[in-house]
């Protein structure tokens, strides 16, 4: 018996109940449009947060001092990197690095009459590259120049909430290498809006010298951060600029918290991910099943005929495999579509829900990311699991026994 | 020559703690050509002993034998084989596959048996010739009336150029004329092709167009006019 007709039964069976097929395919196409949609979900927001954590805080590699330890802020002179400059140049030396920065970070609190605010101050070289997202979130007044003294910016939100603006004075104090409380007015200079709430409202910036003068720390900076062309290069260019005192980070070190709670994440999504396949391969099984208690007597017939049990397993798996190809197909389009709705709009989730992720630079734009290689593994395995749940149905079709699927010869 | 052979043939049906025996140590030979009627009223054992000559069932004791082959002793594959090459069947319903075209369904047990796609087609208009359907090769059974459908029944019966044919009640859903039109095709095929055609029935025309006659009752022989 050709294979080649046994499609054409297989796909004329399909035919012959077209509601129950149409439901069926249907739900192979929307349970697969759903894992795609997830899938795009899942990595656009989690490659978002990821690179926007580098691009805002990490950078891909970072040069510190052995002893600095982030949480603590520290401004004590063993903390900080002295030798900047020769670090910079031998970082801007390798044809991996796209740029290299100085900054200096300070805890300290804000103040106006009315209230306060715990935050970071960060000394920052206002004509780095490294900054652009600031001087493009800027709202109103004036980004900084490398020269400007008793002048800060600040984030619209948290300069709302405060009731202050661009003109404004605060009082900003920050904890000297002394560990006295070193306090200053300045003025906002201007007020910006990156898109992401929980990185704007925790720092205000001013300018690298300002911030070594009103911390006391001479030309000494917390870290280097460094952009690559290519962020795979990070582990090379670490080693590389590794020294005696110096311990260099990648963009994985920073970001380890982070990113054991994508691994764990995924984990979870993978769970959900079978749940669905599931689900819809039972679907396709009850479908078959169906066929073959209603079609009782044609599989007695085609035994009669000497049609071989493999050969009757072979066209129930047939039509199985056509009504998961098709729908497949059509469940690629459809998420694929979601998820390039998703790339090229997003979803607004809102400021409030952006600042409810602690720990992680949140937009408030949920984006999506299509990955083919996961789009055609979920496809494989759907396809996969449908083809094993639909054996049990094939081989009940292909073991019955022709005189009683007959009743009478 | 024998085509089939029955020797002491018994089956038993267990329905719950019921035992009922459908053929009771039954001994029947068919010859080549054969044009033969199995009779009787219901429960005799005439649609059992055509199971049993077809190969879709196996007795409980006894030997039937298919061209000298004891197949008590085959496999479900191995009498799958046997079933497509020796033996032809026509059911009362007709039995068609609704999504195959007249052509096709004929055509069926050819693919089955691997018979090559230019003499595939001759076989097949052939016998649709031969039974009047050539013009309707390519309608559905849904698009065929009864006799229609039956006359499919019985080209696909003979397309695989079996050395038997089983018919159970194969005029029970046909009117007189079309139900003495199929007799008599199958009348004529016998005698053109030399295939054994026998038929389980309860129907007098088909009877009366039988050359030998088997009595059952009660699962066994009453009388056989090949021994009259």
């Amino acid at each position: 018996m050709t294979l080649k007709k046994l499609w054409v039964i297989a796909y004329r069976d399909l035919g012959r109940n077209r509601r129950r097929s149409g439901l069926t395919l249907t739900s192979v196409a929307l349970g697969l449009a759903l894992l795609i949609f997830m899938s795009g979900m899942v990595n656009g927001v989690w490659q978002s947060a990821l690179q926007d954590s580098i691009r805002l805080q990490t950078g891909h590699v970072q040069l510190r001092a052995a002893s600095y330890e982030e949480q603590k802020l520290s401004l004590l002179r063993g903390d900080l990197l002295d030798n900047t400059d020769d670090l910079l140049a031998r970082a801007n030396q390798m044809s991996e690095v796209e740029f290299a920065t100085p900054v200096l970070w300070a805890g300290g609190v804000l103040s106006t009459i009315h209230e306060s605010t715990n935050l970071k101050v960060s000394g920052i070289d206002p004509t780095s590259p490294l900054h652009d997202p600031i001087r493009k979130g800027l709202v109103a007044g004036e980004f900084l120049t490398p020269d400007s003294r008793g002048e800060i910016l600040m984030s619209r939100s948290l300069a709302k909430g405060m009731g202050i603006g661009v003109g404004n004075k605060v009082s900003l104090a920050v904890g000297n290498p002394e560990g006295q409380p070193d306090e200053g007015i300045f003025t906002i200079r201007g007020l910006f809006d990156t898109g992401f709430p929980s990185y704007d409202d925790n720092t205000v910036f001013m300018s690298l010298s300002q911030a070594q003068a009103f911390t006391r720390a001479g030309d000494r900076s917390s870290a280097i951060v460094i952009m690559l062309h290519d962020q795979d290069d990070a582990e090379e260019v670490a080693a590389a600029l590794q020294s005696p005192g110096v311990t260099a980070l990648t963009w994985k070190d920073l970001n380890q918290i982070f990113l054991e709670a994508m691994e764990t994440g995924i984990v979870f999504y993978y769970i959900m991910y079978g749940i669905v396949i599931l689900i819809v391969a039972v679907i396709i099984a009850n479908t078959l099943l169906m066929a073959v208690f209603e079609r009782t007597r044609e599989m007695g017939i085609l035994a009669a005929l000497g049609m071989k049990r493999r050969q009757i397993m072979v066209l129930f798996l047939f039509e199985a495999a056509i009504l998961a190809l098709v729908g497949i197909v059509i469940g690629i389009v459809l998420g694929s579509l979601g998820v390039a709705y998703l790339a090229n709009v997003g979803i607004d989730i809102g400021t409030a829900a952006a600042q409810s992720v602690e720990g992680i630079v949140f937009g408030t734009t949920m984006t999506g990311k299509f990955v083919p290689g996961e789009v055609i593994s979920l496809s494989l395995w759907m396809l996969g699991i449908i083809l094993l749940v639909s054996l049990y149905p094939a081989w009940y079709a292909a073991r019955l026994e022709p005189v009683k699927a007959l009743h009478t010869l | 020559m024998e085509v089939i052979q029955l020797e002491n043939v018994t089956k038993i049906y267990s329905i719950g703690e019921v035992e009922t025996r459908a053929l009771d140590g039954v001994s029947l030979s068919i010859e080549e050509g054969e044009f033969a009627a199995l009779v009787g009223p219901s429960g005799s054992g005439k649609t059992t002993m055509l199971q049993l000559m077809g190969c879709l069932d196996i007795p409980n004791s006894g030997t039937v034998r298919i061209n000298g082959q004891d197949v008590t002793r085959f496999n479900a594959n191995q009498r799958a084989d046997l079933r497509r090459e020796v033996i032809g069947f026509i059911f009362q319903f007709f039995a068609l596959i609704p999504v195959l075209s007249g052509y096709e369904n004929v055509e069926l047990p050819l693919l089955l048996t691997g018979v090559p796609s230019k003499e595939r087609r001759e076989r097949v208009m052939e016998l649709l010739d031969a039974v009047g359907l050539a013009d309707r090769a390519n309608h559905r059974p849904d698009q065929m009336s009864g006799g229609e459908q039956q006359r499919v029944a019985i080209a696909r019966a003979l397309a695989p150029r079996p050395r038997l044919v089983l018919a159970d009640e194969p005029t029970a859903n046909l009117d007189t004329a079309n139900g003495k039109q199929a007799m008599e095709m199958m009348q004529r095929l016998n005698q053109m092709t030399g295939t054994a055609f026998i038929f389980a029935t309860h129907d007098p025309r088909v009877v009366s167009f039988a050359r030998r006659v088997v009595r059952l009752r009660d699962g066994r022989i009453a009388e056989d006019s090949a021994h009259a």
